[in-house]
Formats: C-alpha cells, sequence, structure tokens
C-alpha cells in the first residue's frame, strides 16, 4: 500500500459522507425530526474526522505520481480545491458538536446553529464535489477527451477557483515566517494542556480517583477541551500543509493520527452506546459503571500516547520510504 | 557581552554530548517528551481549579480540587527535574536567550500565584464555597495568564535562541 492507494481508498469518505450527511439533514426538516437531526450531526462529526486523514494522504499521493505525463496543474487545481474544501467540511463538524453538545443540554441544537450547519453543509458538500471532480481529472482523462493536461473552467469553476488558495502561496504564508510558526506551535501546546485538564480530569474520575467530585460538572469542563482539540486540529493542519514532508515520511506522525481516529472511535462508544447517560447520574462518591471506566482507560492511554507520537515526529521524521 | 566560556566547558563535557547526541530512546527527546507531560500536569491541573474559580462546571464542589495540588507539585518537580537536564544539554541556546529568562519569571509568577491559592483559598477549611471563590478569583486569572506566558515564552524558545552551542550560531 503506498500513498496514492491510500489516498484512493480514504477520498470516498469526505465525499460521500457529506452527501450522506446533508441528506439525512434536509430530511429531517420534513418531519422535525430531531433523532434523524442528531444522525445527521454525527455523520458530519466522523466525516469531518476522517476527511483529515484523506486530506493529509493526498500530499503523499501527489509525491508518488508526479512527473512526466502527469499534469501538475491539474494537481495544483486539486490540492486548492482541497485546501478550501477541507475547512468548510471542518467548520461543518464543529457547529454539529456545538448542536450536539445543545441537543444534550436543550433536548435541540438552537435555531442559529441549524442555520449555520444548513448554509455550511451546503456549501461544504459542493465544495467537496468539486474537489473529487478535480481530483479525478488528474488521472482519467477520459473524462475530458483532449483537455489531458490543460486546466479548463467551466462559469461556475472560474468563480470557486478565486477563492481556492494557490497551495504554493498558502505553504509560503504558513511556514516562511517563523514567528507564525512558533505562534501556531505554542497554542497547539495550549490545545493540548486544555485537553489534558479537561479531558483527562473526567477520565480519571471516572476511573474511581477523587470520588468526592460528582461526575456531571466534570463534564461541563468538556467545552473547553473541545475547543483546544479544535485549535489543535487547525493549528495541526496548517502545519502539515506549511512543511508537510517533515510528517508524510514520519511513521510516528501517522501512528499519531490513527490514535487520534481512535479516540474518535472511544468518542462515538462513550456518548452513542448510552454509557455517557449512566455516567452522568454518578454522585459524589458513587463509583461509575465498568464499562464507563474502560473507555476513560482507553480515552487516557491513547491521549498520552498521542502526545508521545507527536514529540517524536521530529526526530523520527524519515521512516516512510519516499518515491525514488 | 561575551558568552561566558562555562558553557562550552559544560557542553564539552561526555554527560552534556551524551544528553545531545545519544541515539538513545532515553536520549534528548525522551527528556523533552517527560519536559511536555510534567508541563500537561501541572499547567493542565491549574487551568482547571482556575477555570473552576472563575465559574465553569459550577456543580463541582470547590475543596475537592485540593487534591489536583499534589498533581500540580508532581508536575512542577518534573520538570525542574528535566528542565535541568535539558539546561545541561545546551546550555548556551537556554542561557544567552532572553526569552528563557522571561519564560522563567512567568514560570515563578505562576508558581507563587499557585501557592496563595493553595493558602488563601483551599488553606482555610472553615471558608464557604462562595468565600473561597471570592478570594481566589483575582488569583485565577493571574495564574491564567502566567501560564499562558509561560507556555508561549517556552514554545518560541527555539524561534527566539542565538545560539545552538558555544561558537555554533542557531540555523
Amino acid at each position: 500500500m503506498n500513498f496514492a492507494h491510500l489516498h484512493l481508498l480514504l477520498n470516498h469518505f469526505p465525499i460521500i459522507g457529506m452527501i450522506v450527511g446533508v441528506g439525512l439533514f434536509l430530511v429531517s426538516f420534513f418531519d422535525k425530526n430531531e433523532d434523524l437531526r442528531r444522525g445527521s450531526y454525527i455523520v458530519f462529526v466522523g466525516i469531518a474526522l476522517l476527511s483529515i486523514p484523506a486530506f493529509l494522504s493526498g500530499f503523499g499521493a501527489q509525491q508518488a505520481i508526479q512527473g512526466p505525463g502527469v499534469s501538475d496543474a491539474l494537481i495544483n487545481r486539486h490540492e486548492g480545491s482541497a485546501l478550501l474544501s477541507l475547512w468548510f467540511v471542518e467548520a461543518t463538524g464543529v457547529l454539529a458538536v456545538i448542536g450536539l453538545w445543545q441537543s444534550q443540554r436543550l433536548s435541540h441544537p438552537s435555531h442559529g446553529n441549524v442555520l449555520a450547519v444548513l448554509v455550511l453543509s451546503l456549501l461544504a458538500v459542493g465544495l467537496i464535489a468539486r474537489t473529487g471532480n478535480t481530483g479525478g481529472d488528474i488521472r482519467h482523462p477520459e473524462i475530458h477527451p483532449g483537455e489531458a493536461t490543460t486546466v479548463v473552467e467551466g462559469p461556475l469553476g472560474s468563480f470557486i477557483s478565486h477563492f481556492e488558495p494557490s497551495p504554493e502561496k498558502f505553504v509560503q504564508l504558513v511556514s516562511v515566517n517563523k514567528w507564525w510558526w512558533g505562534f501556531m506551535m505554542a497554542m497547539h501546546f495550549i490545545g493540548l494542556i486544555l485537553i489534558v485538564g479537561t479531558v483527562g480530569l473526567l477520565d480519571v474520575r471516572i476511573m474511581g480517583f477523587m470520588k468526592q467530585l460528582p461526575v456531571a460538572p466534570l463534564h461541563r469542563f468538556l467545552p473547553w477541551g473541545l475547543a483546544g482539540l479544535g485549535i489543535n486540529i487547525v493549528t495541526g493542519l496548517l502545519a502539515f500543509v506549511g512543511q508537510s514532508d517533515n510528517y508524510i515520511y514520519s511513521g510516528v506522525f501517522w501512528l499519531k493520527m490513527l490514535s487520534l481516529l481512535l479516540l474518535g472511535v472511544n468518542a462515538a462508544a462513550f456518548y452513542l452506546t448510552g454509557i455517557f447517560g449512566r455516567v452522568e447520574t454518578v454522585a459524589a462518591g458513587e463509583d461509575a459503571p465498568v464499562l464507563a471506566r474502560f473507555v476513560a482507560a482507553t480515552s487516557l492511554f491513547l491521549w498520552f500516547a498521542v502526545i508521545v507520537f507527536g514529540r517524536y515526529i521530529q526526530p523520527l521524521g524519515s521512516t516512510l520510504p519516499r518515491p525514488n | 557581552m561575551a558568552v561566558p566560556e562555562i558553557f562550552n566547558t559544560i557542553e564539552q563535557t561526555a554527560f552534556s554530548t551524551w544528553l545531545r547526541e545519544s541515539p538513545s530512546f532515553f536520549g534528548f527527546y525522551f527528556i523533552l517528551l517527560i519536559h511536555t507531560i510534567g508541563m500537561s500536569l501541572v499547567v493542565g491541573a491549574n487551568a482547571v481549579v482556575d477555570l473552576r474559580i472563575l465559574g465553569v462546571g459550577s456543580g463541582l464542589p470547590l475543596q475537592p480540587l485540593k487534591r489536583l495540588f499534589y498533581v500540580m507539585w508532581t508536575g512542577l518537580g518534573i520538570n525542574i527535574a528535566s528542565g535541568l537536564l535539558l539546561l545541561a544539554a545546551y546550555p548556551t541556546k537556554s542561557l544567552t536567550n532572553l526569552d528563557f529568562y522571561v519564560k522563567l519569571s512567568f514560570i515563578a509568577l505562576a508558581a507563587i500565584t499557585m501557592w496563595k491559592i493553595y493558602v488563601q483559598v483551599f488553606g482555610d477549611a472553615s471558608l464557604s464555597e462562595a468565600a473561597m471563590i471570592a478570594k481566589g478569583k483575582a488569583l485565577a486569572k493571574w495564574s491564567l495568564f502566567f501560564w499562558l506566558g509561560a507556555v508561549s515564552a517556552g514554545r518560541l524558545l527555539s524561534e527566539t535562541s542565538k545560539y545552538l552551542l558555544y561558537g555554533v550560531a542557531n540555523r
């Protein structure tokens, strides 16, 4: 398996996932069906997470295939489109997390949230469709006979392409100024501290330490941890785009990404299977259910792994083979 | 002002060289990892206490959070130890960098604030929770500010250092 193969596998998730998510979301308006709406929000969150490795693998795929016979112009167009659509997919995911949080506390997402998700998800699905399309153009000349290596835009394409960052300029912006880089990395550490403090304390309590604390109020700290996670996804993605070579060929970087995806699965297990419902009622002095403790231990272990892998990206920067 | 010769002497020692150049898993990056973990413990726990005093998670009883101070002192201890080792590996890089002293100042201020919260807010068991919060509000805000400064200054060390080693400029 090389990066080109991985990218071809993973790119289905953001495209088809967003279509499914938007479909469910739109249907939920007809019946005012809150369950369906929650379901669509869960899809948006899952897709926001899965779009990250899909995006990252694209850089490796580019390095695997670039050369004679492959159009750099078409690759750059696809990369620019991906750079734009990713932010909309992630923004939809963030709003969906907020909506799910509101659902839990107020029984449904706020009207403002629903409107924002509607606008962003429709934009995201449109932009990701263009990303898929421009990606296909790179290696499927049979779609546009006679235009195998040149970029030809229709009117809509020309309009959207104004908003798509030029990959070279974007990379320059992110990595050339060392103060900006330092600021991004400082924010990355602050995000990490917010996650460790809030999620860490909740997990530690669920596992049975500091039993004088009731669990439900601890859970109220979680938005700070999620804000930290949001900061880290943004700064992490920017760092990757700025210096992708430093990360693509680092085995520990991919292990860090895998750990983050597993944390997503762990969170899904916690919230979607009813474990959270039972944990919320655990009062001071009481034990959390065994399954909850297992989920909490997994969470602590995986976050620890994320920190360790993250720290070792720099020294273990070239553990995966580069294309010749 | 010339770079003190003693930094060169330290860097030439077998210990300092081992810290910098050893390919062992327990070399420089491991110490840096321990430093990161210590930072997460001391600042993470401190942040939760500060946020609670400032009103987040108000259903959480404040007094039991006193236990978190053990986590904080442990994290601080881990970082003093690992920090000294990092300093032994790169004395010139750190001690000729103004930002390093800024970082240490922020840490000192944050640690003093931590101690004040421990003594003034949590030290008197007869205080009601509302009284504890009233006493701790200003301290909690300063604590968050000082730790923000410490973490930022610490992260910017590699961008601000003039020398990598004695006689060797930084990149």
